[in-house]
């Protein structure tokens, strides 16, 4: 990790949504601030010419398993493959063990990424006590503990009068809510979606339905209440049409897309392989459309991973009972580069938005930018590299993908925290 | 070497056959009555045409039918799991009661004697004959097994790595007797 | 012939290609001659080791494949999933491991989830039969169930061929329906609709709720069981109700052609999913379906031990 604290970094197509800017110029940075190249005395000069510099990356949607399933991952190698991944900063989800249904918790996770973690961890807390969808988890309390939003990720409060007070409440202490949408009855003991490939192969499904309808009564709640709920890696385009119809009446509901959802349907999992299974699942190539549909007219404003890991162990075994998840931090720029870039879906800006801007407005944060005054993150990405994934080489613990082995053009080769560079070298 | 040297020509098998049906009526007493019926029982793949000749020879020759069966020994080779590619099973019809009767198993060639022995073990479990008896259009004179063919047509020693193939008119379109280069690890009973 | 088999193991009908299928079905010919002689046993398997894992347990496909194993004088190992270590808390691919170091050359096993089978052939190099995963498939079923048809009818090609009942929850009516439309049949799925669904129509099944439409026109009718379970569940109303609608009774009978054949997978529920007199007539060969299922299962072994 170098930490020259003056330099500029030159030739490259600066891309920053957040101030319009879309071309080549130089970048400065000095003591971990974003500052004007010319006000910097004897900089070191980084060539990036053909490279693409924008703000750092933001993943709202993180599994970093720390307390209680640190074999899978930890706060330290989860972000070092954050780093690797292009992000700058993550939201760690609050499905640890125990779960960041305490100030106590949150406290731990912040004091582990002080002493280890690569990038910014922002903290998120439950929604309910030990998420278990029955009363409201001590929310003002949590705030204090400095969390940025928060979510039951991996579950959902089914009980729509508990779920309406704790909207109201998180309004009052200005916290965000991210939902995982899911009717349990309507889920059952699917691993699947529940279309023409569950059928043919004699799995359980779980239908559209069972997102959709919390999609509604999320909606519902974002409107009477007047607050910002966050509809998590939105699968379906039932879904989409919902939340974009929602915005044009200036709903305050945002969505998040995965990269998975983004390339990916249910009809890998034929072979039952195990790196296909997670949930919400891969759905129809018509919902892939309309996920992409999405994020190309607006309606979808984050790119989140999900990133999930699992052991080998837990993940290598019966379609049936394999966990739910797929790691992903360090392949989301390239397969969002290879399918939404290069295709001319999005154009770099549009799609660079969805990780700066989109999670900065979410959060409320001072992020994804880089204006004269920011914190000096960066990520630097190569649009037109042609590489091969190979997992085994991952910075994660876990290895559980459905990309290794693909091809893909365009990846990140530096991410800069603060102004030090915590993955690639400075040298071009 | 040329890869396929013609042995015996169709004269000479047809000329065979007819010693090895003589050999048999000799030693059945086979008339048209009939009193003492034997079972020639072909041995697939090419035994089974043999088989047929044999009979017709012999029907020819006494006015006797004699029973007729085809019998595949793939389920009792002692090779499994050791050959290139899986034996493929053909039809066994064995349509006589083999108990107590004089059956002569038919095969074309007869090398190692291996193909024999699984003969033997298929065909007891068929029944219990009173004889058997082995008649082989061409013997390799292998001797890897304790095992003579009571009529042998023609004698022929060959090298280990050298193949014998039988072809008859029926089955292949012209008959005769051919010397290859054998494939090792390749399938005998092609 | 000129195709010869080279998989390790057996996992679905959907894998295999119209002359493989015809492949087993001729070797299982030969084998169902053995089973009728007096001697009843070749030595193809000796010396190799089975071991039939039932993980999901059943009781006819177990003493199915137990003496097809013996009739190929294989030496026999019988595991349930109750009495095994998965109960305490062993995984799976465990169990497997330590069933190939004991040196078993085949595993036929039966497992609820869908995809077992895949999962473990790809981890061991034992040879795996599927004996029924989940509701995904049932292979030799569908192979017996095609090598009866065949041998009543000559070949498949354009034959048409109605399944009966709770499709949804079926591994028989999936191996069936991809071994028929390899084959070059015509294949309708009947029932209740909540129990027949329609994206099946997307590989080409005609797909319908009501029985006679399904029964007319029929060469081969296979009645499916319909489980209990499922009434408790919401399904359908009744068993009454099914066997109203969708039962094979002296009422349905008269839409069915005088030649087709009448077939169910077993155990069967008299009067449920068809009649009494029906079950035991003559256009049943729901008997001849158990021995035919004998000789299928000894080539199938016969097969996969050959390629080991």
């Amino acid at each position: 990790m170098n930490t020259k604290s003056h330099y500029i970094l030159s030739g490259a197509r600066v891309v920053d949504p957040s101030q319009g800017i879309d071309r080549i110029m130089d970048i400065g940075v000095a003591n971990g601030i974003i500052v004007d190249p010319a006000e910097i005395t004897n900089p070191e000069i980084i060539d990036l010419a053909g490279k693409v510099v924008a703000p750092g990356f933001i993943d709202v949607h993180v599994h970093l398993r720390q307390p209680g399933n640190t074999g899978a991952e930890t706060i330290a190698t989860g972000t070092r493959a954050a780093a690797a991944g292009g992000f700058t900063g993550v939201v760690a989800m609050p499905n640890t063990h125990p779960c960041c249904d305490s100030a106590g918790t949150i406290e731990l996770i912040k004091r582990d990424s002080q002493r280890h973690a690569r990038v910014r961890v922002y903290t998120c807390g439950c929604l309910s006590k030990n998420m278990e969808g029955k009363e409201m988890a001590p929310i003002g309390s949590l705030k204090n503990a400095g969390v940025v939003a928060l979510s039951d990720d991996g579950r959902c409060i089914q009980d729509h009068n508990l779920m309406r007070h704790v909207v109201a409440y998180a309004k009052s202490f200005g916290l965000p809510i991210m939902d995982h949408c899911e009717d349990e009855s309507l889920k059952g003991d699917g691993v699947m979606h529940e279309g023409k490939w569950s059928v043919l192969l004699g799995m359980q499904g779980i239908p559209g339905a069972a997102e959709e309808i919390i999609v509604q009564r999320n909606i519902i709640l974002a409107n009477t209440i007047d607050w910002k709920i966050h509809i998590q890696h939105i699968s379906t385009r039932e879904s989409v049409d919902m939340i974009r119809r929602a915005r044009a009446r200036g709903i305050q509901v945002t969505a998040e897309a995965t990269p998975h959802h983004i390339s990916l349907t249910d009809e890998c999992i034929k072979r039952f392989d195990t790196n296909y299974k997670m949930n919400p699942p891969l759905r129809t190539e018509d919902d892939r459309q309309g996920v992409i549909e999405g994020l190309r007219d607006g309606t979808i404003t984050i790119i989140a991973t999900d990133h999930a890991p699992h052991t080998y162990t837990q993940k290598e075994t019966e379609f049936d009972i394999a966990p739910f998840g797929i790691i992903g931090l360090e392949t989301a720029i390239p397969v969002c580069l290879t399918e939404l870039y290069h295709t001319g879906i999005l154009t770099l800006s549009e799609l660079v938005a969805k990780f700066t801007t989109g999670p900065a407005e979410l959060l409320g944060l001072e992020v994804g930018t880089l204006k004269n005054g920011a914190h000096a993150d960066i990520t630097i990405i190569d649009p037109d590299l042609e590489f091969v994934y190979d997992v085994s080489q991952s910075y994660s613990k876990s290895r559980n993908t459905p990309f290794n082995g693909m091809k893909f053009k365009g990846r990140a080769i530096g991410t800069v925290v603060n102004g030090n560079f915590v993955f690639g070298e400075k040298k071009a | 070497m040329p890869q396929k040297k013609l042995i015996f020509n169709k004269a000479q098998m047809d000329e065979a056959i007819d010693r090895i049906a003589d050999e048999i009526i000799a030693e059945f007493k086979v008339t048209s009555t009939n009193s003492n019926p034997i079972a020639l029982l072909g041995i697939q793949r090419q035994g089974v045409p043999f088989a047929q000749r044999l009979s017709a020879a012999i029907k020819r020759k006494t006015g006797s039918s004699p029973l007729e069966g085809i019998l595949d020994i793939s389920m009792y080779r002692d090779d499994f799991g050791l050959r290139k590619t899986l034996p493929v099973i053909y039809e066994t019809i064995i349509p006589f009661d083999v108990d107590d009767c004089n059956v002569i198993i038919a095969d074309d060639v007869l090398a190692s004697g291996r193909t024999i022995r699984a003969a033997l073990d298929a065909l007891t479990d068929y029944g219990r004959p009173r004889i058997i008896r082995l008649a082989t259009l061409l013997d390799r004179v292998c001797n890897e097994y304790p095992i003579r063919a009571d009529y042998a047509g023609l004698h022929y020693k060959a090298a280990h790595n050298r193949k014998i193939v039988v072809e008859f008119e029926e089955s292949n379109g012209t008959d005769g007797i051919f010397e290859k280069h054998w494939d090792k690890g390749g399938d005998y009973k092609e | 012939m000129n195709i010869t088999w080279t998989r390790k193991d057996l996992l679905e009908i959907y894998d295999l290609t119209a002359a493989e299928i015809e492949l087993i079905l001729d070797t299982a010919e030969e084998f169902k001659k053995v089973c009728q002689r007096n001697v009843k046993k070749v030595p193809a398997l000796r010396g190799k080791t089975v071991v039939n894992f039932f993980v999901e347990p059943s009781t006819r496909t177990r003493i199915s494949f137990e003496l097809a194993e013996q009739r190929l004088s294989a030496d026999i190992i019988n595991m349930a999933g109750s009495s095994s270590s998965l109960t305490k808390g062993e995984t799976l691919l465990d169990t497997i491991k330590n069933i190939e170091a004991l040196q078993a050359d085949i595993i036929v096993m039966r497992h609820s989830a869908p995809g077992a089978h895949e999962f473990i052939a790809r981890h061991t190099k034992c040879g795996v039969v599927n004996a029924g995963d989940g509701a995904h498939g049932h292979p030799t079923q569908g192979l017996l169930d095609i090598f009866t048809i065949r041998e009543k009818f000559g070949s498949l090609k354009g034959l048409n061929v109605s399944i009966i009942g709770d499709i949804l929850h079926s591994r028989v009516a999936r191996s069936n329906m991809w071994g028929l439309l390899k084959l070059g049949a015509n294949v309708t799925f009947a029932g209740p609709a909540t129990l027949c669904p329609r994206e099946f129509e997307e590989v080409g099944v005609r797909v319908c709720h009501n029985l006679r439409e399904a029964l007319v026109g029929a060469d081969v009718v296979n009645l499916l069981r319909i489980q209990h379970e499922r009434q408790h569940c919401g399904f359908f109303p009744s068993t009454t109700e099914y066997n109203q609608f969708f039962g094979l009774n002296n009422d349905s009978l008269k839409w069915l052609k005088p030649h087709a054949l009448v077939m169910h997978p077993g155990p069967i529920n008299r009067d449920v999913e068809l009649s009494s007199d029906i079950a035991d007539g003559e256009r049943s060969v729901i008997l001849e379906q158990v021995s035919n299922g004998m000789a299928v299962r000894m080539a199938v072994l016969f097969l996969t031990a050959g390629v080991l």
